[in-house]
């Protein structure tokens, strides 16, 4: 079993190279999927649509929400993963754009479980990582036998 | 038959004392007879006069009758001139009553009018504000898209900047990557002023809730994060104990947070930096104030504090976006309380506060 993917749901290339560049240079080097919209962050979470084929079975390690997306939004994609037996404990961290997207996230009671400002810096990061007990992600180390 | 027998008697014309003494007890007889038949004659008479005599009590008793009866029609007519009267007056009070009627109904239509007009009034007033408020519903949308939208090339710009300095700086010498910092900077500081400027417009859209509050421990938690946010300078912190009040916890936060972030940015300069906050002793509504002894402002310009992106020092001296103290105003009058400062240069402020509506 290869290192557990992180699925990094962003529409916009410049935020997604930012967000690249940011775990690359604290050496994170699990494999990103990068979904640019919401039908297709569902798509690869459920095997439907385009990743219907079976491509993958395996849940990211973490999952890196962006809220303005195309199609189908942030919040809306963070509603149908807490609604699925399959996923509803997956992390998932939403990207903020600003400290008020914070907020009405936190309004919501979306069932984020933490939240980092972009573009990603490594110090919000990784006390998210840390909130989720995710430390072997930043440790590069390979993952505990996988538990699901 | 005893005077046939009498005449039989004197034919004969020799009388004995027998036949005298039979003579005179017939005699007797008819006498009693005769005496007998007046007894009755006057008995029948008496019958008869009786019988009058009803007979005129008939007549007096029909004549008392009739009178009675005349009485009676007399009677009925009066009843009937007075029934007619009062009909009349009936009639005349119904009259009276259709005016005063036609009055209340008149009076009843001005008051539908009024209601009506009122009403009308109202729902024009429920329309206003429908639309000013789907106007400022429409604005925060507006605003936030704005802010959001804005932030995307502001993150371009601050991050690639961020990746040129960290991966090129080798190709980069120190002009240009001073020249990169600034762009950093201005980007960053751009980014404060959105987050401010949607925080400024989250407090009026935000319902205000207001519960108990430890604002002693409210305080001071602000003021720890602060002192995380700087943990090499030394400030000393005076906060009043057992502080509490009704207000909007999270409103209150951003307006402490202003408050003591202005005495904490404005005592940077100071050996001996101090922060107070205290309520004023004796003050109902209580007055809350935050007293610093930083760089202060020039009296005269106190009115400018509070507007939005006015500011009374050079952005070299102190940062920021002219826009906290606006917040903590509309915050306070949120409350219905009032705030203001006191100051001068050099010597430090005073910002008071109150959280309630009335004059302390």
């Amino acid at each position: 079993m290869t290192d557990k993917v992180i699925l990094l749901v962003e529409d916009s290339q410049r935020d997604e190279e930012l967000a690249l560049r940011a775990l690359r240079k604290n050496n994170i080097k699990n494999e990103v999927i990068v979904a640019r919209d919401g039908v297709e962050a569902l798509d690869y979470l459920f095997g439907t649509g385009t990743y219907a084929s079976g491509h993958t079975t395996e849940l990211p390690t973490v999952v890196l929400l962006d809220i303005k997306l195309p199609k189908i939004d942030g919040l809306e994609v963070l509603r149908r993963i807490r609604a699925d037996e399959r996923t509803k404990l997956l992390p998932v961290v939403i990207l903020t754009s600003s400290k008020e997207d914070r907020d009405r996230l936190e309004g919501y009671a979306s069932g984020a479980n933490s939240y980092v400002r972009k573009p990603i810096e490594f110090s919000e990061f990784a006390e998210a990582v840390r909130q989720l007990g995710l430390y072997w992600l930043i440790l590069n180390e390979p993952p505990p036998p996988a538990d699901r | 038959m005893s005077a046939a027998h009498s005449d039989s008697q004197s034919v004969r014309g020799d009388t004995s004392p027998v036949d005298a003494r039979r003579y005179a007890s017939a005699i007797l007889n008819i006498l009693e007879d005769s005496a007998q038949e007046k007894a009755q004659l006057t008995r029948t008479q008496r019958a008869v006069l009786n019988i009058l005599d009803d007979v005129a009590g008939e007549k007096n008793r029909l004549d008392g009758t009739q009178r009675a009866v005349l009485n009676i029609l007399e009677d009925s007519a009066e009843e009937k001139t007075r029934l007619a009267d009062t009909q009349r007056a009936v009639l005349n009070i119904l009259d009276d009553f259709d005016i005063e009627k036609k009055k209340v109904e008149e009076v009843n239509l001005e008051l539908r009018n009024e209601i009506e007009e009122r009403a009308r009034a109202e729902e024009a007033l429920r329309h206003a504000k429908a639309v000013a408020e789907a106007a400022s519903k429409e604005l925060e949308a507006f605003s936030y898209s704005v802010a959001h939208d804005l932030r995307a090339p502001l993150r371009s710009i601050d991050g690639f900047s961020q990746a040129l300095l960290e991966d090129c700086a080798d190709r980069l010498d120190a002009d240009g990557q001073r020249y990169l910092t600034h762009v950093r900077e201005s980007a960053q500081q751009m980014g404060e002023l959105i987050d401010d400027l949607l925080s400024l417009s989250r407090v009026t859209r935000t319902e205000l809730r207001r519960e108990r509050v430890d604002v002693t421990a409210l305080v001071r938690s602000v003021l720890e994060r602060l002192r995380e946010s700087q943990p090499d300078r030394q400030v000393d912190q005076v906060v009043q104990d057992g502080l509490v009040a009704q207000a909007d916890p999270r409103l209150l936060d951003v307006a402490l947070t202003n408050l003591l972030g202005n005495a904490w940015k404005f005592t940077s300069k100071r050996t001996s930096a101090r922060i107070e906050f205290a309520a004023k002793a004796g003050e109902h509504p209580p007055v809350y104030c935050v007293r610093d002894n930083g760089a202060g402002f020039d009296a005269r310009y106190a009115d400018k504090l509070f507007g939005v992106f006015q500011r009374l020092h050079a952005a070299h001296e102190f940062e920021g976006t002219g826009i906290g103290l606006a917040t903590v105003r509309r915050i306070v009058t949120r409350h219905g309380g009032q705030v203001w400062a006191e100051g001068q240069v050099d010597q430090g402020a005073t910002f008071y506060f109150t959280l309630e509506e009335g004059h302390p």
